[in-house]
């Protein structure tokens, strides 16, 4: 209990929350509370006040009605498989949306659906199948994660190269502001005028509120579908193929680079898919749309990557060898469980022409500070993820590990890039938000959560520092007179 | 006080901050080519981008580009198509427009049907708020969630929430072909549901494609009766396609693909454009509307974007045609979207920047109400 709300969560409050979702949906031992203590990224560990599990819409509404009143801060989480430590409560209280799981309506014929926040992301895509159609964000824990979350997070996934991220995707929303207040933003039944309240809350991290419902587009499943595994002899050489692809004006469907660390992990796990371990590097290229075409655009491909140095290109058959060559690419992470017990997952971004630099540069720091960093990333639109895999009761490694994570991260600003593309700022990245953006962009930042949350209690202490915010009472009116 | 600042960014701020320091509102100008858009605007004094030009960065191999808010879309596009890019905007009004303007207002034309909005296409923002702060959103690289969304916020705030001084722009590649045909049709509801079903059908999105009435058929591709006039972009062999695609509905002919800036610049001084739409399922239905318009109102020139369920209604001013516009208006059910309006008009159509967290926004950015007060049909 860090907190200074932490005496304010009592068996007053428990008992409360509990007449509202009943007894077995709050739990506030710890033992019971041990699941809730990290998210996807296990190096933290933040132990709730309490957690509660609304089941509908309104129980939802009254349990942060109830929290308002008592001026109580708050976490939403979904499934929790987020990658930066943003669905953590210290000391606060949790409030878990994963069951609200339904999917409202389905409007085929304008390609839209209405869904509630703990929607796991697959089981839409899965829903609509039958009308041809799909939800083009594709997270890598898609068969977990929940859509209430990817809105959070504005989740990305391979598939964003040509169909965007998830704010891309975001029609309109109906919110549930900290103080109780439930607003809807956005038009899903026409053209949308004034401020983008959509765009904003898109990726404000449960800083800004709950969203209960989320009208999502959906995008028409491509007629055909062709995938290509590209292996070369060096990094380099694969990283000038990716920019070769993308200035030929081809936007492939997926564009994913695979390392040989990477490679040699997925290839000695369940998950083997028949990437050759002698490679430097793999590059997954994945082409859809119209039939009409299709195979003009494989052959620009096979053609440039063959004239950037590729040993040999692969196209997938049928669909069981395409399936066989993401499942590769989509349990990488899993795979690396086999190298050592615990995982480091990186997300920044550098712009693609830096990608050979980068890359090498990731190599030699990674020499330096004698770990080994496996690459497994969106090369397309050059969201890296270099990932360490080490031993956490090794205090020695560990140091390690997060030097040359942070030095990882300061190359990839010093290109030109950003600290996260897709796994947001939440705890990890918050002490990194001073390299990319002015105490002013901070300060203007924490202005806007003002607005949803002037009490800050939704996922307090995430996305903007601290320090940031208590700048911005001085401004704007003293910063203007100074 | 005046400015003394030579960076012309490091001006616009001092201007703005003097401005909010001494309560006197501003009107923001970019290439000032939509001022007689009828928009209310209480203020006196203009600040203007214009001093604020140039690209800045410009990696063709990245296919992102940074200029400064003054820069025209002209110097975009002519400095990209030297290396086979664009940036995939036709906002109405032309090219002569500024960057700085075409995002405040997230201006978009017949593209956004394949390569959607401004704020789709836009990766990062400078801008300095109301309070002469100068902030950014975003950043220069394609993918980025780092900090709250202030990109799209400030896209389509029409100034108020900040002047747009510098915005990094996602570009694509110009495609191995690029082919404008027009097909001739009956200028009827079910046609253009005809349209949208084909659209909704085919396995390709066309780059764009407008239905078309009769009046704006006769100088876009010069036939008798109303036409859907398509764009249609990719490899040779996927447009030979896409192009066969469309004899479904009718005669497919060639067209200039000049056709595009025509439309863009088409309404006749004065003129009144306003916007439609619903669902796009109701296309047969907003057409209705628009063409109860159109029947009252001599001249009117109407397009549609049938994937997207949105009708433009460019109508001619002349004797009764303000009251008459008004009147239908105010009567239909759907969203209402002016461009272009006399200020009397502006009531008739829906104004969404009421709601609180917009006032709240708008008083977080802009205490001192100096941005373009007004303009987006707000309590001046």
């Amino acid at each position: 209990m860090t907190s200074a709300a932490a005496p304010l969560i009592d068996r007053s409050l428990a008992d409360r929350l509990a007449a509202i979702v009943g007894e077995r949906r709050v739990l506030f031992r710890p033992s019971e509370l041990l699941t809730y203590t990290s998210d996807g990224l296990p190096s933290y560990h933040k132990q709730p006040a309490l957690a509660v599990f609304p089941g509908t819409r309104d129980e939802v509404i009254a349990v942060v009605r109830e929290l308002a009143e008592r001026h109580i801060p708050f976490v939403p989480r979904g499934a929790g498989t987020g990658l930066s430590g943003g669905a953590l409560a210290d000391g606060v209280v949790l409030i878990g949306l994963n069951r609200l799981t339904r999917i409202l309506s389905v409007d085929a014929e304008n390609g839209l659906a209405v869904v509630e926040p703990g929607v796991v992301n697959v089981s839409l895509s899965r829903a609509v199948v039958a009308d041809g159609l799909h939800y083009a964000p594709d997270p890598s824990s898609q068969a977990a994660c929940t859509i209430g979350g990817n809105v959070a997070e504005n989740a990305g996934g391979p598939h964003c190269l040509k169909y965007g991220v998830t704010t891309n995707h975001i029609v309109a929303l109906t919110v549930l502001l900290p103080d109780g207040r439930v607003v809807p933003l956005g038009n899903a039944a026409g053209e949308n005028e004034g401020y983008d309240l959509v765009g904003a809350f898109v990726g404000s991290e449960g800083c800004f509120g709950i969203a209960l419902d989320i009208t999502v587009r959906l995008s028409r499943n491509p007629e055909a579908v062709r995938t290509l595994l590209a292996d070369f002899m060096s990094l380099d050489a694969a990283a000038r193929a990716v920019s070769a692809i993308v200035a030929a004006g081809i936007v492939p469907a997926a564009l994913e680079m695979i390392d040989q660390a990477t490679i040699r992990a997925v290839e000695s796990s369940i998950y083997a898919a028949g990437y050759p371990t002698d490679a430097a590097a793999a590059l997954l290229i994945e082409l859809d749309g119209a039939a009409a075409g299709l195979e003009q655009d494989v052959a620009t491909v096979e053609s440039l990557c063959k004239e950037h140095g590729a040993r040999t290109v692969r196209i997938a058959r049928d669909e069981a060898e395409r399936a066989r060559l993401w499942q590769g690419r989509k349990k990488a992470f899993g795979a690396m469980g086999r190298v050592a017990p615990h995982l480091v997952v990186q997300d920044a971004v550098v712009p693609r022409t830096a990608l050979p630099r980068v890359l090498a540069e990731i190599h030699a720091i990674g020499e330096r500070h004698g770990v080994r960093v496996c690459n497994v990333f969106h090369a397309g639109d050059g969201n890296l993820h270099p990932n360490i895999p080490y031993n956490a009761a090794d205090a020695d490694e560990t140091r390690r590990v997060h030097a040359a994570m942070s030095e990882i991260m300061r190359a990839c600003v010093a290109a030109g890039g950003t600290i996260t593309g897709e796994h947001g700022v939440g705890l990890d990245k918050v002490g990194y938000m001073d390299l990319i953006f002015s105490p002013d962009s901070l300060a203007t930042m924490c202005a806007l959560r003002d607005v949803f949350d002037p009490e800050r209690r939704s996922n307090p202490g995430k996305v903007v520092p601290v320090h940031a915010c208590r700048e911005w009472h001085m401004a704007p009116s003293a910063r203007a007179a100074v | 006080m005046t400015s003394v600042a030579t960076d012309p960014v490091e001006a616009l701020r001092e201007r703005i901050s003097e401005a909010a320091h001494g309560a006197r509102p501003l009107r923001i100008v970019g290439r000032g080519t939509w001022l007689d858009a009828g928009r209310t605007v209480a203020a006196r004094e203009t600040i203007t981008t214009l001093e604020c030009t140039g690209i800045v960065d410009y990696v063709p191999d990245d296919l992102t580009l940074t200029a400064r808010a003054g820069t025209t879309l002209e110097e975009i596009r002519s400095a990209t198509t030297r290396h086979g890019q664009w940036l995939a905007l036709d906002p109405f009004g032309g090219a002569q427009g500024s960057l700085g303007a075409t995002l405040a207002t997230n201006s978009a034309g017949p593209l956004a049907a394949a390569f959607g909005h401004p704020r789709d296409l836009t990766l990062g923002v400078a801008f300095v708020t109301g309070a002469g702060v100068l902030a950014r959103g975003g950043g220069r690289v394609v993918k980025n969630v780092a900090g709250f969304d202030l990109t799209r916020l400030m896209i389509g705030a029409w100034g108020t929430l900040g002047v747009i001084t510098e915005a990094t722009m996602r570009l694509h590649a110009r495609p191995d072909a690029d082919v404008t045909i027009s097909v001739p049709l009956e200028d009827t509801p079910d046609e253009i549901e005809r349209v949208r079903r084909l659209l909704r059908r085919l396995p390709f999105a066309p780059f764009a494609c407008e239905f078309v009435n009769a009046a704006l058929a006769a100088s876009l591709v010069g036939h008798a009766g109303a036409a859907t006039v398509v764009r249609l972009g990719g490899n040779r062999e996927s447009v030979r396609a896409q192009r066969a695609a469309f004899t479904e509905l009718g005669t497919v002919n060639e067209a200039d693909p000049a056709l595009w800036d025509s439309l863009a610049t088409i309404e006749p001084p004065k003129a009144m454009v306003v916007r439609l739409s619903r669902l796009p399922s109701e296309i047969a239905r907003t057409w209705r509307d628009a063409s109860s318009i159109a029947s009252g109102c001599p001249g009117t020139l109407l397009h549609a974007s049938a994937a997207r369920g949105v009708v433009r209604c460019i109508v001619p001013d002349g004797d009764g045609v303000a009251a008459l516009l008004r009147t239908r208006l105010a009567a239909m059910e759907c969203t209402r979207i002016g461009e272009r309006l006399p200020p009397a008009l502006w009531d008739a159509c829906g104004s969404a920047s009421r709601d609180a967290l917009s006032v709240g926004i708008r008083e977080t950015f802009d205490p001192k109400r100096v941005l373009n007060p007004g303009i987006m049909g707000e309590l001046a």
